[in-house]
C-alpha cells in the first residue's frame, strides 16, 4: 500500500489528466461544429457554446463576448483552451496533472514524467505567442490531444500495476464517466425536446456533435450502422457494454478498481455507492429509456458519482 | 574552434607552456573532430533533454524562477588515479575525525575540556544541539552523507574549503551529468578509464539500512523532504526513486507512542530510518522551531528513545560550521595523532580580537563569511568590493564578530568551458560526495560546479553557476 498523500496526487492525475483530454476534444468539436453552422443558423452556434459552459466550469465573459456568434467562439476557445487562470481551462488542467506528477515521480516511470511534461511545456510555450490565427490554435489542441493520448499511453505501457497504479486510474475513470454524465445531462434536454424540427438536418448535426464530444461516433456506427437513431445513440451512450464512453462501462470500471483498493474482504462505503449504480445501469437500463426518464436519471447518476469521490477520499486520502 | 588558454590561476587542462596535460590530450583530440555547428546542435539537444525530464532547481526569492534547469557544461573535468587517491584519503580522515569529534562533543566534550577549540566558540553555535546531549546514535555515525567542497589553489593544491554535515545536496546532478555527457558526447568516452558512479544510490541504501535500529531483513527506509517547492526537491524525488522506497513530507509521517509512522491509504505503517533533507531547526516543532510546518512533532523524543535513525543525525551540523572548520587540523592531530593529508585554506575568526584587527586592516584582500549560512548567501568578496561596501560591512562584523570568518582569496583553478563557440576558461571547484556506513566509502567523481560568468569566483547554482560531468580515472595496470 502506498503512501495517503501519494495516492491523492494520482488520483488527481489521472483525474486532471483526462480531464485536460476531454476539453481538448470537447473544443475541437464544438469550434468545428459552430464553424459550420455560424451563418446558417447563429443562435444554434451560440447554444453550442453555452452548453459547453455548462459542461465545463463556464468562464466569465467579458461584456462585448456574446456580440456574435462568433466573438462568443473566440472568447470561449481561448478561455478554455490556454487561460492558465480559469480552472476549466486545458492549460490548467494540464499544469494541475504535471504539477501532482511532479509531487509524486518516485510513484511514475520517466516515460510517464517527460510524456506528461513536454505536452505541457509545448502548450505552455505556444500560449506565449500570438494565437489570433484560429488554425494556431487549433494545431496547439491537436497537438496537446496527441501528447495527452502518449501519456496515456506510457502509463498502460510502463507502469507496474501497483496500488498507485490503481489510483491514477481510478481517477482518470470516475472522471470520463462524470464527464460523460454531465455532457449527457447538458445536451440531451435540446435534443429530446418535443418541439417541431424545422430543420431535421440540423438536428442531426447536433446528435452528431454529441457521439463526437464523446469520442463514439465511430463506435455507434460500428454496433449500430450509420442511422442515427435517438433511442439507439441513448442506449449506447447509457447502457452499452463495451464502449469505453458509455456510462455503464465507466460506472463498471470505476466498481473495478475501488473493489481491487479495497481491504480484502471488504465492501467499503465507496464499494457499496458504485456497486448498486453499476447494478441499476446492468439491468434497468432498458425501463429507463422506456419510461422517458433518462435525465432524472443523470441527475441520479452524477449525485451518486459525487458520493462516491467523498467517500473514496475520506477512506483513503485521509485529511 | 577556439581554445583561451589563459585565465590567471591554475589551469585544469593547459600547463604552464600553455600545451594541455597529458590526461587532457586525448579529449582535446577528439574534440578538434566537432565543428562549432556540431557542437551548438548537440547542446540544443541536452538543453531540450533537461527541460523534458525535469532536471531543475529552484531560485528562492524569484518570482518566475520556480524551476529553472542547472546549466550543464560538457567538458568533463578529469582527474588522473594519483590525484583522487590524495582527495579519497584526505576525506576519508576528515569524516572520520568529524564523526568523532561529534560524537564527543554531544557526549564527554573531552575536545573542549582539554582545550582544543574553545568551548564557548562551539556550544553558542546554533547548531549545537543542547537538546541532544547525551543522545548516541546507532553505530555511533552521525555524519552518514557528507559533501566536502575542494578547491585548487593558484598552484593546482587541493584545498577543502569546507564540509557539509547537514543535507548535502547535488550528487542527483553527479549521476545527471554522467548520463546526459554520455547521450550527447558519446565521443568521448572510448579514450578513458572513467570510474563508475551509477551505483551511489544503491551505495546510500546500504549506508541507510546500516543505521537501522532495528536489526532484521527489511528495515522501512524513507526520504523526507521539505516538498515539492524546495530547490533541492529534484533531487530528494530523485534519491527516493533511485533506492525505491517512499519519499515522504513532514505532514505523510507523524508520532505514536515515541514510533514513527506514515500515514498510508490502509493504515499506518512504522518507519525505521528516514534520511532527512529537511534543516535540523525545521525536524520537529515541540523540539526546535515551534512555527515549523514541514516538520513531524515528536520526531525528536523518537529519535531519543532509539526508535527511529535520522541520517544525518540531528546536531551533526555544528561540525560543519566555518570556525569549527578553522580549528580541523587541530581535532585531526587531536582524534587521530595525524597530520591532515588535505590542507585547508587559512581562516581568521571574526572572535579572536587579534583576527578581528587583522581582518579589519586587510578588508579589501579577504573573503569574509558569516559563520551559519551556505550558498553563497550573506558574503563580502573584499578584492571586488567599493571601499564603501566594504565599509558597510565591517561595521556589521563588529557588531556580531563571532559570526563572521575571513579568509585570504583563493585564485580558484580554471577549466575550458564552452561560451558560444569558444573554449573560455572559467573557474570550478569539486564537491565529493562521502558515505559513512560499515565504511567509509567516497563516490570517485563528485560535483564539479563552474561559474560561468567570466571572472566570476561564486559558483553556487543559486548564484548562476552551472556543472560539469567529473571523471575520475581507474589506475592503469603498467
Amino acid at each position: 500500500m502506498i503512501l495517503s498523500r501519494v495516492a491523492d496526487s494520482l488520483y488527481w492525475m489521472g483525474r486532471y489528466l483526462e480531464r485536460a483530454e476531454n476539453v481538448t476534444r470537447l473544443l475541437l468539436v464544438t469550434e468545428e461544429l459552430t464553424t459550420e453552422v455560424a451563418g446558417l443558423d447563429e443562435s444554434l452556434a451560440r447554444a453550442e457554446w453555452d452548453e459547453l459552459g455548462a459542461v465545463l466550469p463556464g468562464p466569465s465573459l467579458p461584456a462585448d463576448a456574446s456580440r456574435s456568434a462568433h466573438a462568443l467562439a473566440v472568447a470561449m476557445t481561448h478561455a478554455l483552451s490556454i487561460d492558465p487562470a480559469h480552472p476549466g481551462s486545458l492549460l490548467f488542467c494540464l499544469k494541475r496533472a504535471r504539477d501532482n506528477a511532479r509531487g509524486v515521480r518516485e510513484a511514475l516511470t520517466i516515460e510517464v514524467f517527460v510524456t506528461l511534461n513536454d505536452t505541457f511545456h509545448e502548450l505552455e510555450r505556444r500560449t506565449r505567442r500570438e494565437m489570433a490565427d484560429p488554425t494556431l490554435l487549433r494545431s496547439a489542441l491537436t497537438d496537446a490531444h496527441r501528447g495527452l493520448l502518449s501519456t496515456v499511453g506510457a502509463i498502460a505501457h510502463t507502469l507496474t500495476r501497483d496500488a498507485g497504479w490503481r489510483f491514477l486510474r481510478l481517477g482518470e475513470t470516475l472522471e470520463r464517466v462524470y464527464r460523460t454524465a454531465v455532457i449527457l445531462r447538458v445536451k440531451l434536454p435540446a435534443l429530446l425536446a418535443p418541439e417541431p424540427k424545422t430543420d431535421l438536418a440540423l438536428v442531426y448535426t447536433r446528435w452528431r456533435s454529441l457521439l463526437r464530444c464523446l469520442s463514439s461516433l465511430e463506435n455507434y456506427r460500428k454496433t449500430f450502422g450509420a442511422h442515427l437513431e435517438p433511442a439507439d445513440m441513448l442506449r449506447f451512450l447509457l447502457f452499452d457494454r463495451h464502449t469505453p464512453r458509455s456510462l455503464r462501462y465507466g460506472v463498471g470500471g470505476v466498481k473495478d478498481y475501488l473493489e481491487r483498493i479495497a481491504p480484502a474482504g471488504e465492501a467499503s462505503l465507496p464499494d457499496r455507492i458504485v456497486g448498486k449504480l453499476h447494478a441499476e445501469l446492468v439491468y434497468q437500463g432498458a425501463e429507463i429509456v422506456e419510461r422517458g426518464e433518462v435525465l432524472s436519471f443523470l441527475d441520479h447518476v452524477l449525485g451518486e458519482l459525487g458520493r462516491a469521490h467523498d467517500a473514496l477520499s475520506a477512506s483513503y486520502f485521509g485529511a | 574552434m577556439k581554445w583561451t588558454r589563459t585565465g590567471g590561476g591554475f589551469d585544469e587542462v593547459f600547463g604552464a607552456a600553455g600545451a594541455p596535460r597529458d590526461h587532457y590530450a586525448p579529449l582535446l583530440s577528439v574534440l578538434e573532430g566537432f565543428t562549432r555547428e556540431d557542437v551548438e546542435r548537440r547542446e540544443r539537444l541536452q538543453k531540450l533533454a533537461l527541460a523534458s525530464q525535469g532536471i531543475t532547481f529552484t531560485v528562492y526569492g524569484e518570482k518566475d524562477g520556480l524551476e529553472r534547469i542547472f546549466p550543464f557544461d560538457f567538458v568533463p573535468r578529469i582527474i588522473p588515479p594519483a590525484e583522487w587517491k590524495r582527495i579519497q584519503d584526505g576525506l576519508v580522515q576528515r569524516i572520520t575525525t568529524l564523526n568523532l569529534f561529534l560524537a564527543d562533543l554531544y557526549h564527554e566534550q573531552k575536545c573542549l575540556k582539554d582545550g582544543v577549540l574553545p568551548a564557548e566558540l562551539v556550544l553558542s553555535r546554533r547548531e549545537y544541539k543542547r537538546e541532544l546531549l547525551g543522545v548516541m546514535p546507532p553505530r555511533k555515525i552521525f555524519t552518514h552523507v557528507v559533501g566536502t567542497d575542494i578547491i585548487r589553489d593558484d598552484r593546482g593544491q587541493y584545498l577543502v574549503l569546507e564540509d557539509n554535515c547537514r543535507c548535502p545536496s547535488g550528487v542527483s546532478y553527479v549521476l545527471e551529468n554522467r548520463t546526459l555527457l554520455n547521450r550527447v558526447f558519446p565521443e568521448f568516452f572510448s579514450a578513458y578509464p572513467v570510474r563508475p558512479i551509477k551505483d551511489y544510490p544503491t551505495l546510500l541504501l546500504d549506508t541507510l539500512l546500516f543505521a537501522a535500529r532495528r536489526p532484521g531483513p527489511s528495515p522501512t527506509v524513507v526520504v523526507l523532504s521539505p516538498g515539492v517547492h524546495n530547490s533541492a526537491y529534484f533531487e530528494h524525488s530523485f534519491l527516493a526513486r533511485e533506492m525505491g522506497v517512499p519519499l515522504v513530507e513532514g505532514r505523510d509521517l507523524l508520532v505514536e507512542g515515541n514510533r514513527v509512522l506514515m500515514r498510508r491509504t490502509h493504515g499506518k505503517q512504522p518507519v525505521d530510518v528516514i534520511y532527512r533533507r529537511i534543516d535540523d531547526d525545521f525536524l520537529d516543532p515541540l523540539t526546535f522551531r515551534r512555527d515549523s510546518l514541514l516538520g513531524v512533532p515528536g520526531l525528536v523524543n523518537a529519535y531519543r528513545e532509539g526508535n527511529v535513525a535520522l541520517a544525518n543525525a540531528p546536531g551533526a551540523g555544528v561540525a560543519d560550521d566555518k570556525s569549527v572548520y578553522a580549528y580541523m587540523p587541530r581535532l585531526i592531530k587531536y582524534y587521530l595523532d595525524e597530520e591532515p593529508l588535505l590542507p585547508q585554506v587559512p581562516t581568521y575568526l571574526g572572535r579572536n580580537r587579534e583576527d578581528l584587527a587583522y581582518i579589519a586592516a586587510n578588508l579589501e584582500r579577504l573573503v569574509v563569511k558569516t559563520t551559519g549560512d551556505a550558498g553563497g548567501y550573506g558574503m563580502l568578496m573584499g578584492p571586488f568590493a567599493s571601499a564603501g561596501e566594504r565599509a558597510a560591512y565591517l561595521e556589521r562584523v563588529k557588531q556580531n564578530p563571532g559570526n563572521y570568518i575571513a579568509q585570504p582569496l583563493v585564485e580558484l583553478s580554471t577549466h575550458p568551458t564552452h561560451v558560444d563557440g569558444t573554449f573560455e576558461p572559467r573557474r570550478i571547484d569539486l564537491r565529493p560526495f562521502i558515505l559513512y556506513g560499515d565504511r567509509i566509502r567516497v563516490l570517485p567523481g563528485g560535483l564539479t560546479r563552474v561559474a560561468l560568468r567570466p571572472g566570476s569566483y561564486v559558483v553556487n547554482s543559486s548564484q548562476g553557476g552551472g556543472s560539469k560531468d567529473t571523471w575520475v580515472l581507474a589506475a592503469r595496470d603498467a
